[in-house]
């Protein structure tokens, strides 16, 4: 079979690592499915930016190991590739996730309402500051499966980050369209998510650990905590 | 303003505050009053911890730190419990809160790990120093409760004369008022009984006359000339020589 009459693209369309291919003035010529979503976090001229940066000093294709991260996405290289002046492309490795090896200790899940918990924590924040807050929580959240006292103190550590913070926004939403698969099960995602101008980070390993023994991803930013929790039902 | 009031068995509970502070506490347990979470209010001695925690939790069954082997025995029975003291506790790691609503009270963290370890909040409660209004409010609870106690009529002292001591919280602060409130109403026979008891108790050696007389002098100089205000003045109410006065003002160290 003559290899060149099998069209690849799909195969490109479909890998998880995102690829995207620019012409020499930044335009996108094309991208993968992966790419696209990454588009989300990070714009169009910093990724250009960054294939010129590692560009191969020749015509060909270089590979750099490297961590970057953009919001979830996490890559550990990229291949920088052009044959001609017209066209260049990066490629991005997707990180290993470690995948949690926690069993989920279901006897401790107790069905919540979620927005309690918060308003708690932000009551007991409240006694110890005197920062303004701003609360934006979907009061029409399903209750679902948590352990509350694990869960707790997340909140009251991930809160404590932002003890001397300025304009604190808290907010508690479903996201749509996205899930986490636990014990082969899809779950949909609740997400809190804290920013301010600022905040500690003494306490971001530990935020991390409680996260990981909960199943819920964190992540920790210069000033901002999201907490992706699986809505178990 | 804020004023709680919860029924218990025979009893009232109250737990009256002003402070923003403690409405948030307050806030706060409510909210999770009925979720499986443990709590610990730290705070000084003698400020209402555990009036508080049995004023949120009037049902809940209240055991004290210092009595270990109940903990233990009482966290396997039951799924809501108030635990005083929680300081005295010297297996505080080894408990068990899992699916229990845990209220403790301390009067100090201890060992900050464990306890930032095994509770869900942790609240501070603050001193009556930091409470001027709640202090007023207590004062006048405590001086009433004074009042009817020790059978004292109501019109015949001046609350706002009475010293606050706030050196042991509510502890001190009462034991000022009820002391002060004792010698304001003594008449001459109690006072008589006073001496008496205090001069059987004491009374020997070889000088006991002169010893002892000051406790009749010194006061009756000291109203006196707070009364008249100079020692002339004074001596021709007491009836006694100017000299003879100011000898006896330099005896007792009178200023």
């Amino acid at each position: 079979m003559n290899i060149e009459s099998i069209d690849f693209q799909s195969f490109l369309d479909w890998d998880n690592s995102p690829f995207i291919l620019f012409d020499n003035q930044s335009k996108i010529l094309y991208l993968n499915n992966s790419a696209e979503i990454l588009f989300g976090y990070v714009s169009k001229k910093e990724l250009y930016d960054l294939a010129l940066a590692y560009a191969p000093p020749s015509f060909g294709h270089k590979t750099t190991t490297l961590s970057l991260n953009y919001d979830s996405f996490m890559f550990y290289a990229i291949t920088v590739g052009y044959e001609n002046e017209e066209q260049i492309s990066i490629r991005f490795y997707n990180a290993p996730r470690i995948k949690s090896s926690i069993p989920m200790e279901r006897d401790k899940l107790v069905s919540t309402n979620i927005n309690l918990l918060l308003e708690a924590n932000i009551a007991l924040f409240k006694t110890k500051n005197t920062n303004t807050l701003q609360l934006l929580a979907d009061h029409d959240l399903p209750s679902f499966k948590i352990d509350q006292n694990a869960f707790s103190k997340l909140l009251r550590k991930t809160l404590n980050a932002f003890r001397s913070s300025d304009s604190i926004r808290i907010t508690l939403k479903l996201l749509i369209g996205e899930h986490v698969v636990i014990s082969g099960k899809k779950k949909a995602i609740v997400q809190l998510s804290i920013d301010a101008n600022g905040r500690y980070n003494d306490e971001d390993e530990e935020i991390r650990s409680l996260a990981t023994k909960s199943h819920i991803t964190s992540l920790l930013k210069e000033s901002s905590i999201k907490l992706e929790i699986p809505l178990i039902e | 303003m804020m004023f709680f009031s919860s029924y218990k068995v025979f009893k009232m509970e109250q737990f009256f505050t002003n402070s923003e502070q403690i409405q948030n506490i307050i806030k706060g347990f409510n909210l999770t009053k009925t979720l499986f979470v443990s709590s610990i209010i730290i705070g000084e001695p003698n400020i209402g911890k555990k009036s508080l925690a049995r004023y949120l939790f009037p049902n809940a069954p209240l055991v004290s730190g210092k009595n270990q082997v109940e903990v233990e025995k009482l966290l396997t029975e039951v799924d809501e419990l108030i635990i005083t003291d929680f300081e005295r506790l010297s297996n505080q790691e080894s408990l068990n809160f899992d699916n229990k609503r845990i209220i403790a009270t301390a009067n100090y963290m201890g060992n900050q790990q464990i306890i930032d370890n095994i509770f869900a909040f942790i609240y501070t409660l603050p001193s009556l120093k930091e409470r001027p209004d709640d202090t007023d409010y207590l004062r006048n609870l405590f001086v009433k409760e004074a009042q009817s106690t020790l059978m004292i009529e109501e019109n015949t002292i001046s609350i706002a004369d009475i010293p606050i001591n706030l050196s042991d919280n509510s502890k001190t602060m009462k034991k000022t008022i009820y002391t002060y409130l004792i010698k304001h109403s003594m008449n001459n026979k109690d006072i008589q009984e006073a001496i008496y008891y205090y001069i059987l108790e004491n009374l020997s050696g070889n000088n006991g006359y002169k010893e002892h007389i000051e406790l009749y002098e010194k006061p009756l100089i000291e109203a006196g000339l707070r009364k008249y205000g100079s020692q002339l003045q004074l001596s021709q109410i007491l009836g006694i020589n100017r000299n003879t006065l100011r000898k006896k003002i330099h005896e007792h160290r009178i200023d």
